[in-house]
């Protein structure tokens, strides 16, 4: 019946700090004080168990702070949308919480806030993530709302009506911003006709959307054999499990086979500049990317590590060269972004128009010094204390713990990564950086999307000596 | 800058059966001190997490920046992290990071903050450079021009690139407003940050930077007397330095209700917002204003929202609160506003909107909200409230500026309990006196012609 396990703790430690390990070029101050004993820090304990139906829990007690957080996360995301119905989990997100067989969706919003909370849903590539915060004494009538909607959603046709209006005017409203535009064009870029090339709705598919089409696909994905619900915060683990064994106890699964496993993305990135024309825009939104590698898969760690030294930090090497020496943009960023079965590396900044062309230029420069050059050791082990340390910041709360938790149970890996991860960190070495530097990052597997000006971009890019083309339409 | 969100309260609930450890009330520690030169030390000890988090608050904000020297206050919060002398530009970056950290800053109406947190390693370090930068800058021309390239670009980036161009955060008070502290664009005119120089950047270090007009907060895996001693040895040379007296900002009472229409050459569909003029932070009626704010704003179950959003289907998105979006409804010091910013389909009228916003609002005037409504909102103020408490780089702010403004960090403590105390009988009678059209200003905000494509955002109506 009930599987029970206590994962084991996993102790983190934070690298080996001393200033002189922190130096690059130019010597500390001189009286500026040494780093003081390392602390280890100790990645949340989670306590795991099954439910007869399938429903996987991941709790994490932690006693102290008064709330709880929760998030459920069901396999089948915005890649396991219909065909003919994209972006379909994004208004399954909108009016799950608009009405169950017992409550309206007002005395969802009332009941929730009554337990000091807002119930979030959010449509990601692999899953339906729903999530809320609550205070701990507030908990139960918390978990009674959450279970409702995840197990008794009836969509009525009026919510649907009205959400299907408001997500019409919301996406109207997402492609006047250029960030929005630039994500879509890359997605669409890099996946082709892969399911993660999609990432949001079109008008079509919110305009032929009904009722039965969020009902049906409700059904399919919410289901226990499909989900986790990870609790993090104030609770007795024992008293929680028996309150979820009596409000998602009796959740069956259909018998119908659950949503298909997404296959892996085959085919390179396009070497190709993709324009974005957007009228009046005193910036470019540039944002370059190609396909890394996965969470779980073993260049994992080590890509994360050369991302921290590229870009993925204020002191990393794009921050320092674009803005801090040329003052081109504000907000340079780099990440690797997984999901189950791809991840994205890519880099953003938005510039004034005038250096658009002089910007690719320095990015492409960074690329491939991180493609051709091995990193110095400082810089290595600066970008491994920098994700070690953010990782247990990171963890300090219990909304982002419990996200990432569900986070994991959705890629197929195990509670013990928030602590492992960090460890393989550590491990790596500037060889490693190397071989993943030559594999990922080079100018020239990079696909490079641009939204602004037209003519800005067309007379700055067209140097680069690559297709500059209007990227494809999403209608 | 950013934008943070407030909320809060603390009542008495029963204990329900999942909770472990059955606290009713959840208060914060936090110890105070007064250094000599005037620096208010607070920390707060929680030992859950082998990190930390700091805050120094400075009293000065972008209400108090020199005229013609508009967005020189945020300007001149990049040129803290351009280096020192001893320290020179990347220093701080690279020991914070290097200790698994990071550090940012923000620039508000009434203070600037400087935020770092890390594992507690790295906490010694960081007080030092904290410390060095009180002492004096690297008064670099050369960053000071980068910086005046990188502010520019996040103006771009979050105005003048965006749909809306935060009319909500910058239009509104420079409508509803007359003296120029409080009614200027804060993020900075291009005109003026061009024109900012390095004697400028001098002469507001030397006026508003001194230990005497900071609060600095540390929370998390620490001892207070050992913090404590730290920050002794390393801020307690600094000498306190005159701080120029504050200017009388008060406004004279608003007569009439103040409206524009504005066209925006991005946004697809318009939006409103609305302003109403707050009473004076230190006072109760100050308090009821903030339950207003969130009864009326907060979430799905708000009465906006029900009332626009769902039941007339006249909205598309409701936001707002006091105070809002540059804090929450007690960290500023001088006149504010309580705010709602509203994206509204294109098939609706300015006024058609404003007919259901205003039966919400005579619905409040006229029979105050239920007690249930109140009792969840309650609940929701407290549980938001002490969700800003949790983590220590969080917790280290809210404490520094309850300690900036109110002289003590336990007003952090005191604050749901004030809120608790407020009757529907209150929320009606402060719904009668302020929120009442004379007491407004109303901007709304249309897609220019050809709305996406061309045409510059630009104010047409006025008072």
């Amino acid at each position: 019946m009930l599987r029970f396990a206590f994962l084991v703790w996993v102790v983190i430690l934070l690298g080996a700090v001393t200033a002189s390990a922190a130096e690059k070029n130019k010597p500390l101050p001189k009286d500026l004080p040494p780093y003081g004993p390392l602390k280890p820090f100790t990645a949340p304990q989670v306590s795991a168990r099954t439910l007869s139906n399938g429903l996987t829990l991941w709790l994490v007690p932690r006693p102290g702070f008064p709330k709880v957080s929760f998030a459920v996360s069901v396999r089948g995301g915005l890649a396991s949308d219909p065909k003919d119905r994209p972006g379909l989990s994004q208004l399954i997100t909108d009016a799950i919480d608009q009405g169950t067989k017992t409550r309206t969706a007002r005395q969802i919003a009332e009941e929730l806030q009554a337990a000091g909370g807002d119930l979030s849903g959010e449509a990601l590539p692999d899953s339906i993530v729903m999530s809320t915060s609550v205070l701990s004494s507030k908990a139960e009538a918390g978990l009674t709302v959450l279970a409702d909607v995840l197990q008794n959603a009836t969509f009525p046709d009026s919510e649907v009506e009205l959400a299907k209006r408001n997500a019409a005017e919301n996406l109207r409203s997402q492609e006047a911003d250029p960030a929005f535009l630039a994500r879509r064009a890359l997605a669409k870029a890099l996946f082709a006709n892969h399911p993660y090339s999609v990432i949001s709705a079109t008008q079509e598919s919110i305009r032929e959307a009904t009722a039965d089409d969020l009902r049906h696909e409700y059904g399919k994905r919410f289901r226990p054999d499909q989900a986790v619900l990870v609790a993090v915060g104030d609770f007795q683990p024992e008293k929680l499990v028996a309150t979820v064994e009596s409000l998602l106890g009796k959740w069956a699964a259909p018998g119908e086979p659950p949503v298909a496993v997404i296959p892996k993305p085959s085919r390179p990135a396009p070497h190709e500049i993709f324009y974005v024309e957007r009228q009046g825009s005193v910036q470019t939104n540039i944002l370059v990317g190609t396909l890394g590698p996965k969470r779980g898969e073993p260049d994992y760690a080590s890509t994360r590590v050369a991302n921290a030294i590229y870009g993925g930090m204020f002191g990393s090497r794009l921050t320092l060269n674009i803005r801090e020496d040329k003052g081109y943009t504000y907000s340079p960023w780099s990440a690797l972004a997984s999901r189950r079965q791809a991840a994205i590396l890519e880099t953003s900044a938005a510039v004034r128009n005038e250096v658009t062309g002089a910007s690719l230029n320095e990015i492409d420069y960074e690329l491939n010094r991180m493609a051709t050059t091995e990193p110095g050791p400082e810089e290595v082990s600066q970008a491994q204390r920098y994700l070690t340390g953010t990782r247990a910041l990171e963890l300090q709360s219990q909304a982002a713990v419990a996200r990432e938790l569900a986070q994991l149970w959705i890629f197929g890996l195990p509670a013990e990564e928030l602590g492992t991860e960090s460890a393989r960190i550590q491990k790596v070495t500037a060889k490693d950086l190397a071989q993943v530097g030559s594999k990922y990052f080079p100018a020239s597997k990079q696909t490079i999307v641009a939204v602004g000006e037209k003519k800005v971009i067309e007379e700055q890019l067209a140097p680069f000596g690559l297709s500059v083309e209007q990227a494809p339409k999403v209608e | 800058m950013k934008s943070l969100r407030w909320l809060g309260m603390i009542v008495c609930l029963p204990v329900a059966a999942i909770t472990a450890s059955g606290q009713q009330t959840w208060r914060v520690p936090a110890v105070t001190k007064k250094l000599a030169n005037g620096l208010v030390v607070v920390i707060s000890e929680d030992h859950s997490a082998p990190t930390f988090g700091l805050c120094i608050a400075y009293g000065i904000g972008f209400r108090l920046e020199p005229e013609g020297r508009t967005g020189f206050a945020h300007l001149f919060e990049h040129m803290m992290f351009e280096g020192t002398p001893e320290a020179p530009k990347g220093t701080f970056d690279r020991v914070v990071e290097g200790g698994g950290g990071w550090i940012n800053g923000d620039t508000r109406w009434d203070f600037t903050e400087y935020i770092d947190t890390a594992p507690v390693a790295a906490l010694d370090p960081v007080l030092w450079l904290e410390a060095d930068r009180l002492k004096t800058l690297d008064f670099s021309p050369e960053n000071l021009e980068n910086q005046r390239k990188v502010v520019e670009e996040e103006v771009r980036v979050n105005m003048l690139n965006q749909p809306y161009g935060l009319f909500f955060a910058i239009d509104l008070p420079g409508k509803a407003f007359n003296k120029f502290p409080n009614a200027h664009n804060f993020y900075g005119d291009f005109r003026d940050l061009d024109a900012a120089n390095i004697q400028d950047v001098k002469a507001f270090y030397e006026h508003y930077y001194a230990p005497n007009n900071a609060v600095l907060c540390v929370a998390g895996d620490v001892q207070p007397d050992a913090v404590l001693e730290k920050v002794e040895k390393y801020f307690g040379g600094i000498s306190r330095r005159q701080v120029p007296p504050k200017p009388d900002v008060s406004e004279a009472p608003q007569t009439a209700e103040r409206r524009a229409t504005q066209s925006d050459k991005f946004a697809t569909v318009p939006a409103l917002a609305i302003g109403y003029r707050m009473p004076p932070r230190k006072s109760h009626d100050a308090v009821v204003g903030a339950v207003v704010g969130e009864l009326l704003h907060n979430g799905q179950a708000s009465l906006l929202y029900q009332a626009l959003v769902k039941e007339k289907q006249v909205a598309l998105s409701v936001d707002g609160g006091v105070n809002w979006p540059l804090g929450n409804p007690f960290e500023y010091d001088g006149p504010t506003l309580m705010t709602s910013f509203i994206v509204y389909p294109g098939k609706f009228k300015e006024n058609e909107v404003l007919s259901a916003y205003d039966a919400v609002i005579s619905g409040l005037s006229a029979k105050g909200p239920s007690s249930t409504e109140m009792d969840r909102i309650r609940t929701k103020m407290r549980s938001d409230w002490y969700g800003q408490l949790e983590i220590p780089v969080e917790r280290a702010s809210v404490l520094a500026h309850a300690t900036l403004f109110d002289g003590d960090p336990q007003r952090a403590n005191e604050i749901p309990d004030e809120l608790a105390n407020v009757t529907p009988e209150e929320v009606e009678a402060f719904a009668r006196q302020y929120l009442v059209s004379k007491n407004r200003t109303i901007i709304d905000r249309v897609p220019a012609p050809g709305a996406g494509e061309k045409s510059e955002a630009g104010e047409k109506g006025a008072q």
